[in-house]
């Protein structure tokens, strides 16, 4: 770390946390709008833990949204059948989505590049099939609706229901912890070795790293991330069918990772913040959201496999005239 | 007794039937990846293209089911090329290109099953067509329409022709050479980038069929698309990417599952029994049932 | 006196046929051993074999008088038996700094230290290399990346190092330089060599295993193993018939 670059980036930063916690205040007269803001930290949340896995190790998750639907669904039935408080169902449901995503992920491991991504595939329609078939939990095609808002009880002010701006400056919250938490696993010791298994997995468990143990690892954070970012969503949109949770979805937030750029902290974010609004802003094109969302897969792939702003970021680094990046961002796909 | 005999005859014909298309589709699938390492997540979007273009032609213009899905068939091969030209031949010659594919054929998926639920999706959910060869055959005492036989013989007629192809064809064999060993094929002489697009030609037609022949048998709906593109991946990797042996055999084998499991239960269990059977078999032998 | 390398009665079969085949032998810490034998003897398996990255059949590695069989390679490693391959393996996409970094973080893990990349100045100055610390590792000739590669072993702090073909690739001159190389490297840790250049295990091996179809058929100073009639006539033989 340079430290002509320790200013900016540490100025972008308190901006963004600045900008990110002023934006549902300011849009908070126009529900429409605070609603896609919040979707948006959602994504934000979402994509911080895909890019733990597909940026920094490698593994394409297809079974992603399969987790969130783990973490909405039990949630849900802790909040609406068992009466437990959000805050105690939400953490329970993400580490249920992070045990069943090491469970079902441990054995497809062993596999790489595309076996996994098979596999993974193959999680996620399984997945999608149990909630569709086991209606006692999610209602089936039906779907679970008027789910309510989580209650705060503050000392002195009562209960009350998080609602409005205020649910969004907890998902920014939320969404903000979460990218820390990828910035800080990525900075470590882990995040070299996690990089390292990405570029040569043979080659970085021959120098006697633990390969299976730091795959394992991220595979945990990332599936907490999912369940509870899923936990959110649910209790945000009040309502959650098997569709939310489907293959498109993991598809479209490893989209988002890839177009802001894998193995990036910035790219997800920069990839979230662009692509997630677009189905709600165009709503006349609602319909043709999957093709927007299919067609920029093809072209990313295509044409940008480093992301926006995996391509920018060495451009911002020589303008800097800052020393070449320890590690390259964004190795395709591997 | 005669209830149970009835039970078992339709098992066994909707068995065939289904497990016939099955092979088909997963036969196109696995030609597409033995060949080029393109496991085509589309499949089943190409599969629900073609039986929808099928649907159109007859509700639409009123043209015969045989002919309308004949001149689909035969679309299909403009249709590969354009695909393989404007996007497929540019990963030819990526290392890991099956993952890249995988990722780029399910932003194809997404972009299709998005045109066909803002086009066809609006208009209805359910499409079926009229008989392509109206009236019943009696086997034995129990009555079968005549257009389930007439898809059963063609689809299994397309397998048999595929397999001869592969075996005797100058064409076919220098696609299973580049199979086994696409380095020694080259230094053989044999065009590889050639008989990848062939490939790619080949193996979308027959997924083009399968689907025309699906839509002649059965009514459908839009989620058809990706049980199928899974289905059929499930098939090629028991089978053994690019064994279409495997393909026709395991085809058969899911066809007949789903046959007896809708008899007693929720034909979903067939398809997560499918899924159970992928997953194991990329586990303990990713290579397939049915490859060295 | 304890071996530092044991291994008793290998076993390894790939459908019907044997890779090793009761394959028994000793590495004293202080010699350097070599390994030769026709291709598809066995030599690649048995390093994949004793390293980890391969599950035998039957058998036992000891290093150091522990056994280590059964662990897996990243254990192996850390127990001080590390390897290189035959094609060589190092992160192209790094600078070569990230290359050392990464390799020598495992170490500095298990002694608790903070300092990973202590002592690397005077290893690449040995490596004739200091000149190249930022270049992405894949921008270097094969010779550098194979000097990379044993640097990068040598962060692991191996007692013993497997060579699977160090010289492969590498033009005469190379090759020279190579040997010198690795005779140095003979001070820091015990050499394990594959090689099919007979100059390279010539010069370097104190012994000479000789691996033809699994079998060791062969085990002793290289002066021997040149005049045993045996091996003359099932491995010396057919490379002396291409290399008149």
């Amino acid at each position: 770390m340079t430290d002509r670059l320790r200013v900016p980036r540490v100025a972008g930063v308190v901006l963004l946390v600045a900008l990110a916690l002023a934006l549902p205040v300011a849009v908070a007269d126009r529900r429409f709008y605070a609603f896609i803001v919040g979707i948006t930290f959602l994504h934000v949340l979402w994509t911080a833990g895909m890019n733990l896995l597909s940026g920094f190790t490698g593994l394409i998750p297809l079974m992603y949204a399969g987790l969130a639907g783990i973490g909405a669904y039990v949630t849900v039935n802790l909040v609406m059948s068992a009466g437990v408080s959000f805050w105690l169902a939400m953490p329970l449901g993400a580490v249920a989505a992070a045990v069943v995503g090491v469970v079902l992920g441990l054995p497809a491991l062993r596999l790489r590049g595309f076996y996994f991504t098979l596999s993974s595939l193959v999680i996620q329609s399984a997945l999608t099939l149990l909630f569709v078939y086991f209606p006692r939990f999610t209602q089936g095609d039906t779907g679970i609706s008027q789910i309510p808002a989580p209650t705060v009880t503050l000392p002195g002010l009562g209960t009350a229901a998080l609602t409005g701006v205020w649910f969004e400056e907890t998902l920014a919250v939320a969404a903000m912890l979460a990218v820390l938490v990828v910035w800080r696993v990525t900075r470590s010791r882990w995040g070299a070795y996690l990089v390292a298994i990405r570029e040569d997995d043979v080659l970085t468990e021959a120098l006697g790293i633990d390969v299976t143990r730091f795959r394992v690892i991220a595979f945990f954070i990332s599936s907490l991330l999912a369940g509870m970012g899923g936990a959110f969503y649910a209790h945000y949109v009040a309502f959650v069918s098997p569709r939310s949770f489907d293959v498109l979805t993991s598809l479209n937030i490893w989209l988002m990772v890839a177009f802001g750029g894998r193995g990036t902290i910035a790219g997800p974010i920069v990839g979230a913040v662009i692509l997630a609004p677009i189905p709600y802003l165009l709503q006349d094109l609602y319909l043709y959201k999957d093709i927007i969302y299919g067609v920029l897969i093809v072209l990313v792939t295509v044409f940008l496999p480093a992301g926006v702003w995996g391509s920018l970021l060495p451009r911002l680094r020589a303008r800097l005239g800052a020393a070449a990046p320890a590690r390259v961002p964004g190795k395709e796909f591997v | 007794m005669d209830a149970l005999l009835l039970i078992g005859l339709s098992v066994v014909t909707t068995g065939l039937i289904t497990g016939a298309i099955f092979a088909l589709v997963a036969a196109g699938v696995t030609i597409v990846y033995g060949a080029i390492w393109l496991p085509n997540a589309a499949n089943g979007q190409f599969f629900m293209l073609g039986g929808l273009l099928v649907w159109s032609l007859v509700t639409g213009w009123g043209m015969s089911p045989l002919l309308a899905a004949a001149l689909v068939v035969a679309a299909s091969v403009p249709f590969a090329l354009v695909l393989e030209k404007g996007l497929i031949r540019y990963f030819y010659d990526v290392p890991d290109r099956n993952i890249v594919y995988l990722v780029v054929t399910l932003g194809l998926a997404q972009i299709f099953a998005g045109i066909f639920s803002s086009t066809y999706g609006r208009w209805t959910d359910n499409y079926s067509l009229p008989a392509a060869w109206p009236g019943i055959v009696m086997i034995g005492p129990f009555p079968f329409p005549k257009t389930r036989l007439l898809v059963l013989s063609i689809a299994l007629g397309l397998l048999a022709g595929l397999f001869v192809f592969l075996r005797l064809h100058r064409v076919g064999r220098a696609l299973r050479a580049v199979f086994q060993n696409r380095e020694a094929a080259a230094l053989r002489g044999v065009n590889v980038r050639g008989i990848y697009r062939f490939a790619f030609v080949l193996g979308t037609l027959v997924v083009f069929a399968g689907g025309t022949l699906f839509a002649m048998a059965y009514s459908f709906d839009l989620t058809a698309a990706w049980s199928m593109a899974i289905v059929a991946f499930a098939i090629m990797i028991v089978g053994g990417p690019g064994s279409v042996l495997g393909s026709v055999v395991i085809g058969l084998v899911f066809g007949f599952t789903q046959a007896i499991v809708s008899v007693f239960a929720n034909p979903t269990i067939a398809t997560f029994s499918y899924l159970v059977a992928m997953l194991v078999i990329l586990l303990v032998k990713p290579s397939g049932l049915f490859t060295r | 006196m304890t071996a530092l390398l044991e291994a008793r009665g290998l076993m390894k079969r790939f459908g019907g046929v044997w890779a090793l085949r009761d394959v028994d032998l000793r590495q004293e810490a202080t010699e350097t051993l070599g390994m030769i034998g026709p291709n598809g003897s066995g030599k690649t398996t048995f390093i994949n074999a004793v390293t980890g990255h391969l599950a035998l059949d039957a058998g036992d590695v000891l290093l150091d008088g522990e056994r280590v069989s059964g662990r897996p390679t990243h254990r192996i490693a850390q127990a001080g038996m590390v390897r290189t391959y035959q094609a060589v393996r190092v992160y192209g996409r790094f600078p070569v700094d990230e290359n050392l970094r990464i390799a020598s973080l495992p170490h500095y893990e298990r002694v608790g230290r903070r300092q990973p990349l202590e002592g690397v100045e005077e290893l690449l100055a040995r490596l004739g290399l200091a000149d190249k610390r930022q270049a992405p590792a894949g921008s270097l000739t094969l010779f550098e990346q194979r000097r990379l590669e044993l640097a990068m072993r040598l962060l692991a702090r191996p007692k013993l190092l497997m060579l699977d073909e160090p010289v492969a690739g590498l033009n005469p001159g190379e090759i020279r330089e190579m040997i010198a190389v690795l005779k140095e490297l003979r001070r820091t840790c015990a050499l394990f060599v594959i090689e099919h250049t007979m100059k390279v295990i010539m010069e370097l091996a104190d012994r000479v295993i000789v691996l033809v179809s699994g079998e060791k058929i062969a085990d002793g100073a290289p002066a021997a193993i040149l005049k045993d009639d045996n091996v003359i006539r099932q491995y010396l033989g057919s490379v002396r018939a291409f290399r008149p």
